[in-house]
């Protein structure tokens, strides 16, 4: 399943403009005429805000070349709790007299079920780009550091079970062959008044099935976000001191996940000579700060953005802040 | 004829005790097997941490099987060492 289409996941913690920045990027490809599509995956969304555009579930034409999408996760989760409520009405067809839905209902307050969700949509999109081609860039606005790296930690903690899940079951379906070979017979079991065959190999059983098709889809996007020639994540900082030690712990668990972070754009800086004597503190703090990024942030290349006088609003806004956005 | 006859007897007798063994082991390793698959996948009922929550989630459709095997183990917990005694033949 190789394509040659790009994928950016612009990362930091609230506040400090990944929309505006990831929006501008998108915006400053859609002018090359590049086709680009920006995803917006943060819950409290405003890309649409930023575009000057109302956005929805699906890609709405917001300039020529550029699409973009706010994920609606209530609908997303609903509609992952639907397609599993038929699945096991289907397999538990004797339990058809209950009302199940009401009481898988509870599974959308699951802990931890934005993260599947968010990884579940990332994955989606992934893939029909790969089926359709219809983009040459994606770009991702995420949801603030803690989250998002949590979600992309998410494919190699998920490989990682389903390695050890699919090695007990191989185990489990061998055993059952040899018993088969011996007895001359399947093992059954009953469940309720059925009587249930038990599959022994591993083209027959549904629960390798399962598992294997889940690691297909994992790999899938670990493969994307892991290569270098076609994943890039771009940090947002801005000059003071927590954000860049969020960023800087961000930076070192995605290094151990080998995920390639190549930019760090140091947003919001405020140009020294233009600062009333009253600031002066601010500069400093924010010199402070900077000292930091040579330390921390080695090997990164760094883009540096200034203070907007006005907050940046609509595409010609944006355009202004792409000119100090030099991506690859 | 008789002795041959004899011998034959003896040697099936042998073999099906000896296959009756090996597969009383295998059926016990089978079953725990399935079981610490239950347990691993389910195991939040007794307050394990869980597995990703999209693998549980997605498997749970076909794990009724396990579930029975669960169920059938935890009735037999108490005797755990009766188990093991029966298992390696302890009397």
């Amino acid at each position: 399943m190789s394509s040659k289409f790009r994928t950016y996941f612009f990362i930091g913690k609230g506040g400090v403009g990944k929309t505006t920045c990831a929006a501008s990027y998108a915006v400053k490809l859609a002018k090359e005429g590049i086709k680009t599509l920006i995803v917006s995956l943060d819950p409290a969304h405003n890309l649409g805000d930023v575009l000057d555009k109302s956005l929805t579930d699906t890609p709405v034409r917001v300039m020529d070349n550029l699409d973009a999408i706010e994920v609606d996760f209530e609908k997303m989760i609903t509609k992952h709790l639907k397609e599993l409520s038929a699945k096991i009405k289907d397999i538990y067809s004797y339990l058809r007299v209950l009302n199940l839905d009401k009481y898988i209902d509870v599974l959308k307050h699951s802990p931890g079920i934005e993260e599947y969700a968010t990884l579940d949509k990332i994955t989606e999109i992934l893939r029909d780009n790969i089926e359709r081609k219809k983009y040459d860039v994606i770009i991702f606005d995420t949801p603030p550091t803690g989250l998002t790296i949590r979600v992309m930690a998410l494919p190699s903690v998920t490989l990682l079970w389903i390695g050890k899940l699919l090695e007990l079951r191989l185990a489990i379906l061998e055993r059952r062959r040899v018993l088969e070979r011996i007895l001359g017979e399947r093992a059954k079991v009953k469940i309720g008044d059925k009587v249930l065959e038990l599959p022994s190999s591993i083209t027959e059983d549904p629960i390798f099935k399962e598992l294997t098709s889940i690691r297909e889809e994992v790999e899938l996007v670990n493969g994307i976000l892991t290569d270098s020639k076609r994943s890039t994540v771009v940090m947002i900082v801005n000059p003071e001191l927590l954000p860049m030690l969020e960023a800087k712990r961000a930076y070192e668990f995605l290094l151990r996940l080998k995920i390639p972070v190549k930019y760090l754009i140091i947003n919001k800086l405020v140009e020294e000579e233009s600062v009333p004597e009253r600031f002066r503190v601010k500069v400093k703090e924010q010199r402070r700060s900077l000292e930091l990024v040579d330390k921390y942030f080695r090997g990164l290349k760094l883009i540096k953005i200034p203070l907007m006088v006005k907050e940046p609003r609509g595409i010609d806004d944006l355009i202004k802040i792409s000119e100090y956005l030099h991506i690859d | 004829m008789v002795k041959e006859g004899l011998v034959r007897r003896f040697l099936n007798a042998l073999s099906g005790t000896l296959r009756a063994k090996s597969t009383e082991y295998i059926e016990v390793e089978l079953r725990e097997l399935e079981n610490i698959f239950a347990l691993i996948l389910l195991g939040s009922f007794i307050g394990l941490p869980s597995p990703p929550t999209s693998i549980s989630l997605r498997l749970m459709p076909y794990m009724a099987r396990e579930l029975v095997i669960m169920s059938r183990v935890s009735e037999r917990l108490d005797d755990m060492l009766g188990e093991m005694a029966g298992l390696f033949e302890i009397t």
